[in-house]
């Protein structure tokens, strides 16, 4: 269980132990998106490995939906992947009304960034690929 | 709109996009609650099934984001598009070498002029099984005139009952005064084919044949008249479906020969009323 507390809602689970490869990458990710989350139009972001998640968003009511939506973009974009042979899954945009959700996969780290309906997701995608 | 005429115009017009932008590998269409309206002639229901079960998540919990309006994967090898247009979610499935710019212009114009054009001319649906009870008030239309003139097919078919010839109704309103006019059922063409099929019997919806029989008071319905929107006709005896995937679908099965004799093919509208002697 996490012991440190940060501005965010942060939980992670470690199951097995974790390289230090693996550390640093989840590290830079993580910095890298709290580099985007200062982007303009950015409400936040989604972060989930095999052993950890982040989440950090502006509206903390919304966790519970963000979160299904983004786990179900990411399921969605890696079965039709399989299903029209799409090849590998370099980016899944979902946009509603008013939010859009930006969601890629980058090693074994899901994640999903939340924005205003007009914010730029190309500057976000050179961010984090 | 789960009309044939509806379903038939706009899986033409799928098909019709896919031939224009060759980037496009699939298509198909589908309500806010799931419900498939059409695909293109290379997707398969199940595929439609599939796109529409993966996407179930991000449609649960949309109202968080406002309502989806449109979700994008991008793949290496391609890409799945999902639209909102008029009420409906357009999916488009395009290969990496497409034109997105074409792709897009193409499907953003074409299908909401499409589906505009639908809303006008066939305005409200065409259910070729609706309750045989409406038909009995409806403006009687003779036959003749009526296949002269395919725009009545924008009336909705329950509201169009077909005169007899005036020989048969006569002859027939000698034997049964008060028997109603026969009801008319717009149907699309599905083939039957098979080694023991007999070559002068058509199969339509048991649905179909129980609601002709209530209304003619509980006759057996032995045999049909069809009638193409070429003024060609020909009675045929007639069966219920037996395959159940064309069952509810406003199919009829009919044999190759009545095919060629009515010179029709698969998908094509015919007309068929029941027959009573």
């Amino acid at each position: 269980m996490v012991k440190k507390k940060r501005s965010f809602q942060e939980v992670a689970a470690v199951a097995e132990p974790v390289t230090v490869e693996e550390t640093i990458s989840v590290n830079n990710l993580r910095a890298n998106l709290d580099e985007i989350k200062t982007y303009d139009g950015v409400v936040g972001y989604i972060l989930r490995n095999s052993t950890s998640a982040a989440i950090d968003l502006k509206d903390p009511t919304k966790i519970i939906d963000y979160a299904i939506i983004s786990s179900s973009a990411l399921d969605a974009g890696e079965e039709l992947s399989k299903l029209f042979d799409l090849g590998a899954v370099k980016d899944i945009v979902v946009e509603g009304k008013g939010v859009k959700v930006l969601s890629l996969i980058v090693g074994e780290n899901r994640i999903s960034i939340f924005l205003e309906k007009d914010a730029d997701c190309e500057k976000i995608l050179k961010k984090l690929q | 709109m789960d009309n044939e005429v509806y379903t038939f115009a706009l899986k033409n017009a799928l098909n019709e996009i896919r031939n224009v932008c060759p980037g496009i590998t699939n298509t198909f269409m589908f309500r806010e609650d799931g419900e498939i309206i059409v695909g293109d002639e290379n997707t398969s229901q199940k595929t439609m099934v599939h796109v529409v079960d993966a996407f179930d998540g991000v449609f649960e919990k949309a109202d968080a984001i406002g309502g989806v309006e449109c979700i994008t994967i991008e793949g290496s090898n391609g890409r799945v598009n999902v639209s909102w247009l008029n009420d409906l979610y357009f999916v488009t499935v395009t290969s990496r070498k497409a034109d997105m710019n074409y792709v897009n212009t193409v499907t953003r114009v074409l299908i909401p002029t499409v589906l505009r054009l639908l809303e006008k001319i066939c305005p409200t649906p065409l259910k070729s099984n609706s309750p045989l009870t409406e038909t009995k008030h409806q403006l009687k239309i003779p036959m003749d005139e009526e296949f002269e003139k395919p725009e009545l097919m924008e009336e909705p078919v329950e509201e169009t009952v077909m005169e007899e010839p005036k020989e048969t109704v006569e002859a027939e309103t000698k034997h049964e005064p008060l028997l109603s006019e026969p009801p008319v059922n717009q149907l699309i063409v599905e083939n039957l084919g098979g080694l023991l099929v007999p070559s002068d019997t058509v199969r339509i919806d048991s649905e179909i044949l129980s609601q002709w029989e209530e209304l003619y008071e509980g006759r057996k319905i032995e045999e049909v008249e069809i009638g193409t929107f070429d003024g060609k006709t020909m009675r045929c005896k007639v069966k219920t479906i037996k395959d159940s995937k064309f069952e509810g679908k406003g199919m009829i099965q009919v044999p190759e020969k009545v095919q060629l004799a009515l010179e029709i093919k698969k998908g094509e509208l015919v007309r068929a009323k029941p027959i009573i002697e």
